[in-house]
């Protein structure tokens, strides 16, 4: 691997016009050797006329998927033009690209399949509100008891994973609020995951996906997809290795 | 018993449900598949209209005593388990269309980078 490693970052957004030209823009000036791919996500502002306009790489999803469906589009697109490396980062400037390099350094040095940009193992940077957090620790405690996998950060969408998950992620990937429950399918992949600390800032336009009315329903719904993933994978299976081999592809230049 | 004018109405009503569902596949408004369900409904319908002597018997092993109550216990259980069914074939069929959709977005990708090349030659 090493320096020939194809790295794609894959930016979903849902009507962000506000943001999407400044994120990608600054990609492109300090991380220019790095491919991009945004997905805008059947938004009905101008986000896609601004991809358009700025001559952006773009997936245009005709009808509104939710994140897990337009970040699985950047992973099946990533797979079929045999990109090694696949990072999501949201298209609302909260994930900054200056931690990109730390979140790829596991994949290249071999020692993880799924690298989590995490807010809280140092502390630093937007922290989101107390309630938040509480919710977040909720759901990673309920993942350490069903995979025995310890992730502080289980809601970050600042992750990278290597090309075996790119394959795992593009015929498989949750809805809705896919975040903590891609973790599980890691774990129960037998992937290894780990976090890395990054700075997140808070929201730079536009507004947050989750409103606070939507914060119980949001718990619920990913709680019992925990629980139901978990479950569904019945005693560990491992995958590692035989997917590695037979990865094939001729469908794209 | 059922008085006899009440099973006539039963019986002309079930014929009518069979012909509004022939009608649906005739007109391909209905696919077979999703239909063997409902058709399935109409034919205990049809029996127990017929021999509503079986009801009673199969409630009472149930341990049901009044025959109102069965029917409608029966009727609700069969009821929950076809929209489950339906339940079950629209999440299949989002997943499709998603799968439809990201596909498409690739494929539009392509046929513009396509387009770009040729523009350039």
């Amino acid at each position: 691997m090493g320096k020939q490693s194809k790295v794609l970052v894959i930016i979903p957004a849902y009507n962000e016009a506000e943001n999407i030209v400044h994120v990608v823009k600054h990609m492109m000036e300090t991380a220019p050797q790095y491919d991009y791919l945004v997905v805008n996500d059947g938004s009905t502002d101008s986000t896609l006329k601004l991809c358009k306009q700025e001559n952006f790489h773009y997936l245009d999803l005709s009808i509104n998927m939710g994140i897990g469906g337009a970040v699985q589009a950047g992973y099946i697109y990533a797979y079929k033009n045999d990109y090694d490396i696949a990072v999501q980062m949201d298209g609302d400037g909260q994930h900054d690209i200056a931690y990109l390099d730390r979140l790829l350094q596991p994949i290249l040095n071999k020692e993880a399949d799924v690298v989590i940009g995490s807010r809280f193992l140092e502390k630093e940077g937007f922290q989101s509100s107390a309630s938040r957090r509480m919710g977040i620790n909720i759901l990673s405690m309920l993942i350490r008891i069903t995979t025995g996998k310890k992730v502080m950060d289980v809601t970050s969408g600042y992750r990278a994973v290597n090309r075996m998950f790119i394959e795992i992620y593009s015929k498989d990937y949750p809805t809705d609020y896919p975040e903590p429950e891609a973790i599980v399918e890691a774990v129960m992949h037998l992937g290894v995951v780990k976090e890395v600390p990054v700075q997140m800032r808070a929201r730079e336009g536009g507004i947050s996906s989750i409103t606070f009315k939507k914060s119980i329903y949001y718990m619920i719904k990913v709680t019992l997809a925990i629980l139901v993933c978990r479950l569904s994978y019945g005693v560990r299976r491992g995958r590692r290795g035989e997917i590695e081999e037979g990865v094939v592809n001729d469908d794209t230049q | 018993m059922i008085p006899n004018n009440l099973r006539v109405v039963l019986i002309v009503l079930v014929i009518s449900y069979f012909i509004v569902i022939l009608y649906f596949l005739k007109q391909k408004a209905l696919n077979l598949k999703y239909t063997l369900l409902w058709l399935v409904a109409g034919l205990v319908m049809g029996i127990l209209v017929v021999v509503p002597e079986l009801l009673t018997k199969i409630i009472r092993i149930f341990g049901i005593q009044d025959n109102m109550n069965g029917l409608f216990i029966f009727s609700i259980g069969l009821i929950i388990l076809i929209l489950l069914s339906l339940t079950s074939i629209a999440s299949r069929q989002n997943r499709k269309l998603r799968t439809l959709t990201q596909e498409m977005a690739i494929l539009d990708k392509r046929v513009r980078e396509l387009e770009e090349s040729a523009r350039k030659e």
